[in-house]
């Protein structure tokens, strides 16, 4: 995104402000949804095909985006933005998308625990007891509560766990 | 009218029996337990721990699954208030004021006033239920796609009309939103749209994934994890509950939600939806000082909860009157009716009548129940936002995805979450600083889903035209 | 951490192979539902899977998969692996899911020959049903309107190429006549339509439209079945009418992977066979008011080529819808 930034002054901030760039996004997203939408048939204006509903909301979406960056002349520059999280949302969406990846062969008890020792000893520095009694806790609990008292179908892993 | 009280009677007769009371309890509990999972609202719930209830006998595992229903319900909206982690879109409108006032420290008030409105939507509902189910019953099914097209319409209107900030960033979102819910089959046709190849796709986005999505854990990470961390901190029990003001600024919505609430429950479909975001706007329309919204207007907890509660109620008058499954959560409970052996229809009432009152009468006992269990507990919830929160958001992610995975068992519904995360990551780097606000963008897609899998059998009735060439029902202007 | 993941992968994959070797079942069986709890083949499901339990001393654990009108469930158990572990209860939809495919020229969600079959549960013959207050008595009226003005008559159904779609299409064209066809999501939703007058007609399996028709409500006109229904002891069946091939029956049966060894479906044969004769089994289904339908795997193979071929010509037939 920032690459088609050409290079603003050290004192303006150029035209590309946050509200412009989210513009510009949304405005991209919608050219690939028509582009998308060329497959369905439209069907004429009496009987709207498949293809029509997604068509007229990418329309309309393409349109507020231009309204966006249109209007995003006054919204703080790029460089304002800090992302102090951005650790953190790194780790829970890197964690998340493991869950993903591993729950069905791991089990569920096996990814939680995982993602758990991650969270808690990599990423947060925990003591090892706090961090075994929690994620032994948290993984070995709800699964009690919920597929053995429950009875939620939740995935098992080796060795039944 | 007098026969109708000797059956209550009948009813509360059964449902106080110690062993049906039980289940009530245990209903309650369990209901708010899995309520308070991210993404585990009502529905989930019914559909997850209705294997529970088999083996049960049918007016013991009835009353049980109205307890789950409920303390679905009320778990929902104490994770909606205190952590944003709203159940279901119906909640998303609870997140906006109910998290601001946790902000300001009046989480416990909060949670007072929503677990009152429910109690009031959901007996004032149930009242009406009792006495004039039948003749409404068959008005709401004269309600047809038509019309209820119409309402989704009015929905997205109310929408857009309750946004706080800029409205090209609104309309953008819930057009977004709109677009989310064209994701997968097209009942009218059989297309797939988007799908992919990813076969788990043909049934669109999950409202669940999405939101949880969406809100999950960018909220606290954003506002407990950095710098405005000290304000949430150790309510005493003064604050835990609503002051006089707050509770007469509470009555109106209440009573108002209770009313907009069970005419638009009785709809068949998902219209509940609607009817959290009619009330909020209504509310913020008829406010004396319509700026707090956003900012922790206790009306904006009160009006929106008690709606959806006293909608979920007016949801059931077409399964118990004439044995309809007018939407998803009755359809369910009738499914479990017919496991356990009662062949629902027109003729339940006659038919079991111990069972028909039984449920009733369990449905005013699990209002109580909750009201009773749900007060005290207010302590015991705030404690949660004392986790350290090393802890906390660890914590919160297991239950997100403990949520997500169960309520379809597919991983693929966990990417679908991740992406949306990934995508949300856009804005938690801008700190806020020029969002494009979620709140629009859930309920929308929400709206979306719905148009796609009810609104388009419109299309036969008339092809867009103003009028619909109709054979005989309701018709609306 | 990806590198970790995929080797810890692989370790659990080689794990139960080693395990599988002693007398099967030595764990418990996964039964996948393509559809949510609560329905027509959750509602089988269940009581075959806890007589199936007692028979085998193993769990026999129910695992809902719903999601694309059956097609995740069935495809979650085509690429299961063949070990006897996971079995399927499918819905006479099992067979129509690849015809839609092929017909919109989509990657297939799983081909019918991945699966073999075990036995037939259940299988209910649809009902045509009209509001009570319609002007139709007897299908001849209701034919005989429908020729006078195609096209206008309109029936509801759970969706495209569902099928209480195929079961109308079925009878609209051996009737030679046009009908407007209204989908709905859901079996459900298609009923209340019904209900509530939006639409005239729907054919619906026998639980879900008799307590409707004792209340007075709806009218019955004909049966898809062979015979008829112990129910509706009234309502002739189309064959009986003069429509020779139209027959249509809303099924649940039990399949398994296509490699599953021999012995094992040998097993899961013999085990299916005692528990549909279970008294807690029958009780349930009597309940439910869905006759037994057992037919074992040889005779089931050769019921399901024939239904598969008649849905297989509807879809055609109804070709794609515009």
């Amino acid at each position: 995104m920032t690459d088609a930034n050409p290079d603003p002054g050290p004192t303006s901030p150029g035209f590309w402000r946050t509200d412009r760039i989210s513009g510009a996004v949304l405005l991209g997203l919608a050219v690939a949804i028509a582009w998308e939408t060329r497959v369905l048939p439209l069907g004429t204006f009496g009987h709207p095909g498949p293809g029509a509903m997604p068509m007229a909301l990418a329309f309309l979406l393409g349109l507020c985006a231009t309204m966006v960056i249109v209007g995003g002349g006054d919204a703080p520059p790029l460089r304002a933005i800090r992302w102090q999280e951005g650790g953190h949302a790194a780790g829970i969406l890197g964690s998340a998308a493991f869950a993903a990846l591993a729950l069905e062969t791991l089990g569920y008890r096996l990814t939680i625990l995982a993602i758990l020792v991650f969270l808690l000893g990599v990423m947060e520095r925990r003591s090892p007891v706090a961090v075994a009694l929690a994620s032994f806790g948290i993984s070995f609990g709800t699964y009690f509560v919920f597929a053995d008292l429950l009875k939620v179908v939740l995935p098992t892993g080796p060795w039944g766990l | 009218m007098i026969e109708t009280f000797q059956n209550l009677f009948l009813g509360f007769s059964i449902a106080l029996q110690p062993g049906v009371l039980l289940y009530a309890v245990v209903g309650c509990v369990v209901g708010t337990l899995v309520g308070m999972m991210p993404g585990l609202g009502p529905l989930a719930g019914i559909s997850l721990l209705l294997p529970i209830t088999f083996g049960l006998n049918p007016t013991v595992a009835i009353v049980l699954l109205a307890g789950i229903y409920y303390g679905a319900m009320y778990g929902g909206s104490t994770t909606s208030i205190l952590m944003r982690l709203p159940g279901e879109a119906a909640s998303v409108m609870t997140c906006i004021d109910g998290y601001a006032m946790t902000k300001k420290g009046r989480g416990g008030a909060a949670l007072a006033i929503a677990a009152i409105g429910s109690f009031v939507g959901g007996t004032l509902s149930l009242v009406a239920l009792m006495l004039i189910a039948p003749p409404l019953a068959d008005f709401a099914l004269r309600f047809g796609p038509p019309e209820y097209t119409a309402l989704l319409m009015l929905g997205l209107l109310v929408l857009a009309y309750m946004s706080g900030g800029s409205m090209a960033k609104t309309l953008a979102m819930a057009t977004l939103g709109l677009l989310l819910g064209t994701v997968g089959i097209d009942t009218m046709t059989g297309f797939l749209r988007f799908q992919y190849g990813i076969i788990d796709l043909g049934d669109g986005l999950g409202v669940v994934p999405v939101v949880v999505g969406l809100f999950g854990i960018s909220e606290i990470l954003l506002t407990m994890g950095g710098a405005s961390t000290a304000t949430v901190r150790k309510p005493t029990l003064a604050e835990m509950l609503p002051t006089r003001t707050e509770m007469r600024e509470s009555v109106g919505p209440i009573g108002r939600g209770s009313v907009l609430g069970f005419i638009i429950g009785i709809i068949p479909g998902s219209a509940h939806i609607v009817s959290s975001f009619a009330s909020y706007a209504i509310e913020r329309r008829v406010a004396k000082r319509p700026e707090e919204f956003g900012q922790g207007a206790v009306a904006g907890v009160a009006g929106p909860e008690t709606a959806n509660n006293s909608a979920a109620c007016g949801a059931f008058v077409p399964m118990l009157a004439l044995g309809v499954p007018s939407g998803p959560i009755p359809a369910v409970m009738l499914a479990a009716l017919m496991v356990h052996g009662v062949s629902p229809g027109p003729l339940l009432i006659e038919q079991q009548p111990g069972l028909f009152w039984g449920f009733i009468a369990s449905m005013y006992v699990g209002n109580v129940v909750l009201l009773i269990l749900n007060l005290p507990l207010i302590g015991v919830f705030l404690w949660l936002l004392r986790i350290p929160f090393p802890y906390l958001y660890p914590l919160i992610l297991v239950f997100c995805l403990l949520g997500v995975y169960a309520v379809n068992q597919s991983v693929v519904d966990v990417w679908i979450m991740v992406a949306v995360r990934g995508c949300r990551g856009h804005r938690d780097a801008e700190s806020g600083a020029a969002d494009l606000p979620p709140a629009r963008l859930a309920p929308s897609h929400g709206v979306g889903d719905e148009q796609r899998r009810l609104g388009r059998p419109m299309r036969p009735f008339g092809p867009v035209r103003i009028s619909f060439p109709r054979t005989g029902p309701l018709f609306l202007p | 951490m990806k590198r970790l993941a995929s080797a810890m992968i692989g370790l659990a994959l080689l794990l139960p192979a080693t395990i599988a070797a002693q007398e099967y079942p030595t764990r418990p069986i996964t039964m996948v539902v393509p559809f949510p709890p609560g329905g027509v083949a959750d509602q089988t499901a269940r009581p075959t899977a806890s007589a199936m339990e007692k028979l085998l001393r193993q769990p026999v654990v129910v695992s809902n998969r719903p999601g694309a009108a059956g097609a995740v469930g069935i495809s979650v158990a085509a690429n299961a692996r063949p070990d006897g572990y996971t079995i399927l209860m499918a819905l006479s939809s099992i067979s129509v899911i690849p015809e839609a495919d092929k017909l919109f020229g989509r990657q297939p969600a799983y081909q019918l020959n991945q699966l073999t079959p075990i036995a037939l549960i259940t299988a209910d013959p649809t009902i045509l049903v009209v509001p009570a207050d319609s002007p139709w008595k007897t299908l001849a009226d209701f034919v005989a309107d429908a020729k006078k003005r195609p096209g206008e008559i309109s029936y509801s159904s759970s969706g495209v190429y569902s099928t209480l779609h195929l079961a109308m299409e079925m009878f609209a064209s051996a009737a030679d006549i046009k009908l407007k066809h209204v989908p709905f999501n859901g079996a459900g939703p298609a009923l209340t339509s019904l209900l509530g007058g939006h639409v005239q007609a729907l054919a619906s399996g026998p639980g879900v439209v008799v307590p409707h028709i004792e209340a007075g409500k709806l009218r019955p006109l004909a049966n898809w079945g062979a015979a008829r229904v112990a129910a509706l002891p009234d309502v002739p069946t189309f064959q009986e009418l003069g429509y020779k091939d139209v027959e249509f029956y809303i099924w649940a049966g039990l399949f398994a992977p296509a490699q599953t060894p021999a012995p094992l479906i040998g097993k899961l044969r013999d085990i299916t066979r005692a528990a549909v004769n279970d008294a807690e089994f029958l009780g349930t289904l009597k309940n439910m008011q869905t006759p037994r339908a057992y037919l074992d795997a040889p005779e089931f193979q050769k019921f399901l080529d024939k239904d598969a071929a008649r849905l297989a010509e509807a879809v055609k037939r109804i070709g794609k819808v515009e």
